[in-house]
């Protein structure tokens, strides 16, 4: 293995168990989400023939408030021996996967669920939760709210200042539309997206479009994580953790639309930290869910992570290159945030995961590296690289 | 002075900000630099991450850029609804070359059309408002060619 590989974290850890409750368009569930996430985490032990009981590390990212000490007495917890939220907001997923990883390869915790649940039932909207009332007030004051907004400044200066067509944005939904038709859980299965819906759909916030945003939904989504050792003797083909680094670099973080360079998704730095601590490259994944809360933010993340450069994009980002089973890079093979629904990224994790398994709706036969991406734009991000036993 | 934002505040930023709300209800466009080592340090924030000085010196700058980049927004969104009767409304990121490049955002009056990335923009100083949810605010226009 070359120099820099992360060895305490390549391969020592693994996903065993995979938990949904069924995805609800937002506020339609009419459960609480603290009920949501007790049935997902349930769901996920049971997945890897592990006793919910067993469960001693709770990790999640964002906004979620349904913690450890809130779960115990339902899930008949013997021990909670490790909890803790990554930072910030979706950016943090596949960084939860790294804290969970950290606590297990520590002696901290030996069972960890990785969980995120939502329900607008009980609250706001989702989209205000999932900010944390830190939007600053040079943007509330001057009309911005929403991610939308945000995100498509940056990509506007994507397509103004780097010449990366818009039509890629256009191709990022056409994807994850299409492969969520032959997902039954996916929210978005029966949208029969087309070149011309897309094109006739409303603006939100230019360069995007209707189709070209999440949709929020109701649900609760859980991976259970153990040592690599235990997992060998689990009910399910263990998916490896390869590495997942967090971060963010000089030029990025909390700066008010100051980022530099403007148009990025956060992973420099990060993404060339991922390569380098598992060993591999950008041309050796064999599948990406690639966290799109808006379509451009996809793209950049891609470019980001080198699987092409502002140049090439319009090459690289095209719905015969992104599609299951024959593409060069199957990404979003759930239907992704956008078509499957948005349970703030996690579902992405599972998806991750079933493609080592081979369960995917859109399977990409033989699939062992198995690249997620956290949520892009966000002030400090995270990616992961899950593999199968002949990846580590 | 009563300063209006103080009753409106906004706790979700970096939040050392309070001397730019503070001038535009003076009726001037200020831009914090390092009093140490004279870089531009915008988001104003509480210590110069370059020279380890906390002091600043807010400097009245012409409100006059170009677009860095910008959006359109059709759609009411929840935290700005007070917005809803100019939906669609466009948002610039303005570039200031005379304050390093420092990016301020605004909303753009007046004609559209011509809005891109690198369009001239002059900027003017509107008093508190309820779209501005309380706050002074600079509002941008395209400069013409």
């Amino acid at each position: 293995m070359g120099k820099g590989v992360n060895r305490m974290m390549r391969g020592t850890t693994a996903v065993v168990g995979i938990g949904e409750t069924p995805f609800h368009k937002r506020g339609t569930s009419g459960e609480p989400a603290l009920k949501l996430a007790l049935r997902a985490i349930v769901a996920a032990a049971e997945d890897a023939g592990i006793a919910p009981s067993e469960i001693d590390g709770f990790v999640s990212y964002g906004s979620e408030r349904n913690d450890g000490q809130r779960m115990m007495s339902a899930l008949g917890t013997e021990e909670l021996r490790f909890g803790a939220l990554v930072w910030t907001h979706g950016g943090g997923i596949p960084g939860a996967l790294g804290l969970a990883a950290t606590a297990i390869v520590t002696g901290q915790a030996e069972v960890v669920a990785v969980y995120r649940a939502m329900s607008e039932s009980g609250g706001r909207r989702l989209r205000v939760d999932v900010a944390q009332d830190d939007t600053a007030a040079q943007q509330l004051v001057n009309g911005l709210d929403g991610p939308a907004q945000m995100c498509a400044l940056r990509t506007m200066r994507l397509i103004e200042a780097e010449g990366v067509p818009a039509r890629t944005l256009r191709e990022m939904a056409l994807v994850s539309y299409h492969h969520a038709k032959r997902n039954p859980r996916a929210i978005g299965r029966d949208a029969a997206l087309d070149e011309r819906i897309y094109d006739e759909s409303r603006w939100i916030s230019e360069p995007y479009r209707l189709f070209d945003c999440s949709r929020e939904s109701d649900a609760g989504v859980a991976v259970i994580m153990v040592s690599a050792e235990r997992a060998k003797d689990l009910r399910q083909r263990p998916a490896y953790l390869l590495g997942a680094p967090m971060g963010a670099v000089k030029g990025w973080g909390v700066l008010e639309e100051n980022h530099d360079p403007y148009w990025s998704a956060g992973f420099r730095g990060v993404a060339d930290r991922l390569w380098r601590e598992t060993g591999y490259g950008p041309g050796d994944v064999d599948v990406a869910q690639i966290y799109e809360n808006m379509t451009g933010m996809g793209v950049s993340a891609l470019i980001e992570h080198r699987f092409c450069d502002p140049a090439t994009a319009g090459d690289f980002i095209t719905f015969d290159n992104l599609t299951a089973p024959d593409g060069g890079l199957p990404i979003n093979t759930s239907g992704g945030n956008l078509a499957e629904g948005f349970i703030h990224g996690m579902s992405l994790v599972s998806e991750a995961v079933r493609q080592i398994r081979g369960t995917s709706p859109n399977q990409v036969p033989g699939a062992s590296l198995s690249l997620m991406t956290g949520g892009p734009g966000d002030p400090v991000v995270s990616t992961a690289l899950l593999g199968d036993a002949s990846t580590v | 002075m009563e300063y209006s934002f103080r009753a409106h505040r906004i706790a979700g930023g970096i939040g050392a900000d309070d001397r730019f709300w503070e001038s535009l209800e003076e009726g001037v466009f200020r831009l914090p630099r390092c009093a140490g080592c004279d870089r531009w340090m915008w988001p104003a924030h509480f210590r110069c991450g370059g020279c380890g000085s906390w002091e600043q010196r807010w400097e009245p700058v012409e409100p006059v850029g170009s677009v860095y980049s910008w959006t359109r927004s059709w759609y009411v969104f929840d935290r700005t609804a007070e917005r809803a009767e100019d939906v669609p409304y466009v948002v610039v990121v303005a570039e200031i070359p005379a304050a390093g490049g420092a990016r301020v955002v605004g909303v753009l009056d007046g004609p559209d059309e011509g809005v891109r990335v690198g369009a001239p923009l002059r900027g003017r100083i509107d008093a508190p408002s309820a779209k501005s949810k309380g706050y002074a605010a600079v509002r941008w226009s395209l400069a013409g060619e």
